[in-house]
């Protein structure tokens, strides 16, 4: 971790929850954040462990997690910029129901749980804010749910491709065989075969650490395209 | 969608909101706006109150039968939840305005109070308490999925089988004679699509665990004689 310094009112703008609050608002809940550094593959708070904090990603990505107890990992998703994790004080969660990890250098702005208290009580935007971002989350978790449920290994892995692929002329996914593994709910082997049978088939380009995607259409799983369809129509 | 086509309704009062469980909290004037806006509605069995990618719904309280929430592609389908009477379910994506993320189906006759987008929003505008429930509803939500995609990541069928029917027994059963029953509710189907596997396998799961006699199922009901062994079953974990 993590020597602390004080959050700018110009950083804390950033984090969407805060960015329609009044300058004085803004202000005190500058006062009590806390800065906090991770650096990559530091944990930052492990499952079942007691919770007591709502971070905000400010810069990096965390990874959100769950391990079973015979060591296996399944990723529920990545934090980025502006994201907001660990409610459980809200809520009267005593523990943390997922591991978080900093999945790069991260810098994080917690706010401790007697100020987010406060902020609860006082502050309907605040609450505003947040009922938008729990409501993403669900959506997102009901997908997750689906295509672990549903999905053959191969369209979750397809999916996961998709879904990290940076938005550039040539989508790449910067993520190693075995963080794709634990996202798409199957070990690093599988990952691996899959991605050398893409790649023969010149769907993806593996390289070093990261993913070209060459025929993003080709990795669209047969129910997304029905989705996709739907949504459209 | 609209949802009174399929059902008679009638006018709420404070007191048929009583046995709604988020409500139990509010403060009088916050249950007084709900009455005066929300509608009981009675549905059969098998009717879809909201679909999957349908825009942002109202909310509906179960007063009575049984809901299943699920999502599905175009064969396949997941089961993500069985509200009890007294749950809440719906407007899970009205702060986003996104489409909904799950279908609602009516699985026997039910009674719902539903209240529709436009108060809803009323009452999260202007009623700090109940922004406070509406929150705590969406939290409730995501820890249920929370632990769905942790079965599912991490348990075979035979445990996330075991889960099912040993949740179901300690939510919903009742004494019995040798064990603890209670109706039955779902397919071998909707079984399997709550355990997240083919209708085969969940009939293969089923017969194991009757020639084990932790269980017997009826076209009716459910019945567990041995609810121990069931649970410690639903906690394996594959490798």
């Amino acid at each position: 971790m993590a020597e602390s310094s004080p959050v700018k009112l110009a950083e804390l703008r950033e984090i969407p929850a805060f960015r329609d609050l009044p300058d004085a608002q803004t202000q005190s809940i500058a006062a009590v954040l806390v800065r906090r550094h991770y650096a990559p593959g530091q944990i930052i708070f492990i499952e079942g462990e007691q919770a007591s904090s709502l971070w905000f990603v400010f810069q990096g990505t965390v990874k959100i997690i769950k391990q079973s107890l015979n060591g296996r990992i399944q990723g529920l998703c990545l934090m980025n910029q502006g994201k907001c994790f660990g409610s459980c004080p809200l809520f009267n969660m005593a523990k943390n129901p997922a591991t978080a990890q900093a999945l790069d250098q991260v810098t994080l702005f917690v706010l401790p749980e007697g100020d987010l208290q406060q902020l609860k009580a006082h502050d309907p935007q605040f609450i505003g804010a947040l009922l938008h971002l729990y409501s993403q989350r669900l959506g997102h978790l009901a997908r997750v749910s689906d295509v672990l449920g549903t999905w053959a290994v191969s369209d979750r892995i397809n999916d996961c491709l998709l879904t990290y692929a940076s938005s550039d002329m040539q989508p790449t996914v910067k993520l190693t065989h075995e963080k794709l593994a634990a996202l798409s709910g199957t070990i690093r082997e599988v990952v691996t075969r899959h991605l050398n049978l893409l790649a023969r088939e010149g769907i993806v380009q593996n390289e070093n650490g990261h993913i070209i995607i060459l025929n993003p259409d080709a990795l669209l799983p047969p129910c997304a395209r029905e989705d996709e369809k739907a949504f459209t129509t | 969608m609209a949802i009174y086509d399929d059902g008679r309704f009638k006018i709420v009062t404070e007191d048929s909101l009583s046995n709604i469980q988020i409500f139990k909290s509010l403060s009088l004037p916050t249950r007084r706006c709900i009455a005066q806006n929300a509608v009981a509605v009675e549905y059969l069995a098998g009717v879809d109150l909201y679909r999957q990618s349908d825009p942002p719904t109202g909310l509906f309280a179960l007063q009575a039968g049984r809901v299943k929430l699920y999502r599905q592609s175009k064969k396949k389908c997941q089961i993500l939840a069985l509200p009890m009477p007294g749950d809440c379910f719906g407007a899970e994506s009205l702060p986003t305005g996104a489409p909904s993320p799950y279908s609602a189906t009516t699985l026997m006759p039910v009674v719902i109070v539903h209240l529709r987008h436009d108060c809803l929003q009323h009452l999260l505008d202007e009623h700090t308490d109940f922004r406070d429930v509406f929150l705590q509803l969406i939290i409730d939500r995501l820890k249920q999925f929370v632990t769905l995609v942790h079965d599912l990541a991490f348990r075979d069928v035979t445990s996330r089988l075991a889960t099912v029917l040993s949740l179901r027994a300690e939510v919903e059963g009742l004494p019995h004679h040798e064990g603890i029953i209670y109706d039955r509710l779902l397919s071998q189907q909707e079984f399997a699509d709550m355990v997240g596997t083919a209708r085969e396998v969940v009939y293969r799961t089923f017969k194991k665990f009757e020639a084990d006699g932790l269980v017997q199922m009826t076209r009716s009901s459910i019945l567990v004689y041995d609810l121990d062994t069931l649970r410690a079953i639903a906690l394996q974990e594959a490798h």
